[in-house]
């Protein structure tokens, strides 16, 4: 038998875009009614978090048991978490903002696309998003880094660890500052102050945003439905005109009763995965190759940022363990100099124990038990290490792709997604020039404090993915608008991460929050205001 | 009993033994841990330390859950889950090393088993391979070896507040 279900606004995904969405939307129209319905498990056990942790340091366990559907799985993620949380469940909390070139890549050197808002007007949503998650911040020196506002919260407090590794890192001349983090150095929104677990995967105590704590006070209110374990197969259009009528769903433990969703209102709030792959599968007569796909668009341009690691031992005494989590940044290589070679990154450097960690076997092949091996070990932990990262500036080609698998599907039968990232031939062009770039920053870096590269190696992914549903003014090159309105469908949005061009060069969640936060000023605007 | 079905019968009941065993680790086998833990672990740590990680690690083993979700986190897109108890595994090594307390001996007969198992590197977590490998793995990888590596009290695992971060540990 069907079940359906009627709501004003039908938020399809759970995670952080969900969760601030909502929040907000509520906010604004406190008369409306809102379901989110999200395929994963939800995780309402704060007070089991402290166990988990202990779990996890002592056996390796899933902090976060549960939090994954074993045959939903996509081909080129990142993460398997899908849950009432998402990827916000375990996130780092870091939350540093893009820059006004992400926003124009076109218009300031000829790359890619220019995003169709201003920087100006986004920069009021970033400030938003903080107050909303909650974010400790030192502000960028940088005055191309201006903001219009100051942090929530003073900034993490540095350890002696990360004392003695921005004074080493500052002798190359580039100047490093505290990142900021949605993590509270104080008291904040009902939440604790962080007590430095030095687990933030698993916060047992609170004091790292993560979205359920979003949801539960929204449960605790009026007109707000959260359907864990339900999982969206089809949007349907209205018969009439192109409009989503209904989003068709299954409840895991109840596979044999569909339910429906009606709304006048359909965001999807997927993600960059699951949101492209849900339009995907939403393939009618009249829209065969998916709904909001006219520009034939939907799951191209999949975008992220590469990478590079180095650790530099150094001639300092680092302690490893004393907030493993929290680093330095440096926003200098933020915009491309006019008349050198593009480039754009962020520059990041965290304590570590890399080089320093026990070892039952010395470079001569010999066994270090007991006394030997602790002789070893405190041998070499008299210098430090640096661990030190630049995600940097790709674009994606049109090529860069989420699709459907025929080869892989779910128990009810869907292809599941499969992504293949691919840069575009500006991108791949500029490789040769970013690695030898980074070659000489890390030696720059390591020079300066008498220092050693230990190791460097670029990472295999993109990471901090995004796109697939692009936002852009022209209908033929984009899904969406600036506010995540797909351009087939008046009634049917696309929130966060997938509407992004590209991915700038640092963490992307503060950015997918604050457009996010515009879009639910688009939305409401559907809704009557309260006499 | 046909040969397979008693296989099969066998096979059923292995996971119930090695529950037992988990349970009731280290059963016979508590004096040689001890002199094992006296063979591979600092000497610095004293009797009564040597003793409690001892008491630590038989723990660890006894609340053990196979079968368990494993860390996949972010960058981890596996789906993994934890193996069968390790306790039989290290019962038959502990009986096997029949180590005699005699710190010399036993480190030699540690080192013999270990090459013999050619295990040369620290797991990051026990894993079940070698009794000797996991319970350094234990201790070194702990909170309390760092502190004791780095002479100052770091307490990497622990929930220590943001005060007094900024001084260097002593």
């Amino acid at each position: 038998m069907m079940r359906r279900y009627e709501s004003d606004v039908c938020i399809i995904g759970g995670g952080i875009t969900a969760a601030m969405l909502a929040q907000k939307l509520q906010e604004l129209r406190p008369g409306i009614s809102i379901v989110v319905v999200e395929a994963g498990n939800k995780f309402f056990d704060l007070n089991r978090r402290m166990e988990y942790r202990e779990r996890s340091i002592r056996y390796a366990e899933n902090p976060w048991p549960g939090d994954f559907i074993e045959d939903q799985a996509a081909g080129g993620v990142i993460s398997r978490t899908m849950a009432v949380g998402g990827s916000a469940l375990h996130w780092g909390g870091t939350c540093n903002r893009f820059s006004e070139e992400d926003l124009r890549l076109k218009s300031m050197y000829g790359l890619h696309v220019d995003w169709p808002i201003e920087w100006k007007e986004l920069e009021n949503f970033y400030c938003e998003g903080e107050r909303r998650l909650g974010v400790s911040g030192e502000p960028s020196p940088l005055p191309e880094d201006w903001r219009s506002e100051p942090y929530p919260m003073p900034a993490m407090a540095m350890t002696y660890n990360l004392t003695q590794l921005k004074k080493w890192a500052e002798q190359s001349g580039i100047p490093f500052w505290s990142t900021p983090q949605a993590k509270n150095t104080r008291p904040y929104d009902g939440r604790a102050q962080c007590i430095r677990c030095n687990t933030c995967s698993i916060c047992p105590t609170g004091a790292r945003y993560s979205p359920d704590f979003t949801f539960q006070r929204m449960l605790a209110g009026k007109n707000f439905l959260l359907h864990d374990r339900t999982l969206v197969r089809k949007l349907v259009l209205n018969e009439s005109k192109p409009t989503v009528a209904a989003a068709q769903a299954v409840h895991r433990d109840v596979p044999n009763d569909p339910i429906e969703y009606r709304a006048p209102v359909f965001v999807l709030a997927s993600g960059y995965c699951w949101s492209p792959h849900l339009l995907l599968l939403s393939q009618c007569s009249r829209y065969p190759t998916g709904l909001a796909n006219g520009s034939g668009l939907v799951g191209r341009y999949m975008c992220g940022h590469a990478f590079i690691s180095a650790q530099i031992e150094i001639d300092a005494k680092i302690y490893p363990g004393m907030n493993e989590q929290h680093g330095l940044i440096s926003r200098q290589f933020f915009r491309s100099r006019p008349g050198t070679p593009f480039i754009r990154h962020d520059l990041r450097v965290w304590e570590s124990s890399a080089g320093h960690e026990p070892r039952l076997q010395s470079p001569e092949g010999k066994l270090l038990l007991g006394d030997s091996l602790l002789a070893d070990w405190r041998e070499r932990a008299r210098r430090g290490t640096a661990r030190v990262r630049g995600y940097y500036d790709v674009h994606p080609d049109r090529e860069s792709s989420l699709t459907l698998d025929e080869t892989s599907r779910n128990r009810w039968g869907d292809p599941l997604p499969k992504i293949a990232h691919r840069a575009d031939a500006a991108s791949e062009a500029r490789q040769p020039f970013n690695r030898d770039h980074f070659r000489d920053l890390f030696q720059k870096l390591a020079q300066s404090g008498n220092g050693k590269i230990l190791t460097t190696g670029a990472g295999n992914y993109w990471d901090h993915p995004a796109g697939g549903c692009r936002m852009g003014a022209d209908p033929a090159e984009s899904v969406c608008d600036s506010y995540g309105q797909t351009h087939d469908h008046e009634n049917l949005f696309v929130a966060g991460s997938p509407t992004l061009p590209n991915a700038g060069c640092t963490n992307g969640t503060l950015t997918f929050v604050a457009l996010t936060l515009r879009s639910a000023e688009r939305i409401v605007q559907r809704f009557r205001k309260p006499a | 009993m046909r040969r397979r079905s008693l296989l099969g019968w066998l096979a059923s009941l292995a996971p119930w033994r090695a529950g037992a065993q988990s349970a009731s680790f280290p059963g016979g086998q508590a004096k040689a841990l001890r002199a094992l833990a006296a063979a591979v672990l600092p000497s610095e740590l004293g009797p009564r330390n040597l003793e409690s990680t001892a008491v630590a690690f038989e723990r660890w083993v006894r609340e053990y859950r196979p079968g368990a979700e494993m860390e996949h986190g972010y960058g981890f897109t596996r789906l993994r889950w934890k193996a069968p108890s390790p306790a039989p595994v290290y019962m038959g090594q502990l009986q096997a090393l029949r180590l005699t307390g005699d710190a010399e001996a036993d480190r030699a007969a540690v080192e013999a088993s270990l090459v013999a198992a050619n295990v040369t590197a620290l797991p990051r977590t026990p894993e079940g391979k070698h009794v000797a490998a996991d319970l350094m793995a234990f201790y070194f990888r702990s909170s309390e070896a760092n502190d004791l590596c780095y002479r100052a009290h770091i307490g990497r695992d622990l929930c220590r507040g943001l005060d007094g971060s900024e001084r260097e540990p002593k």
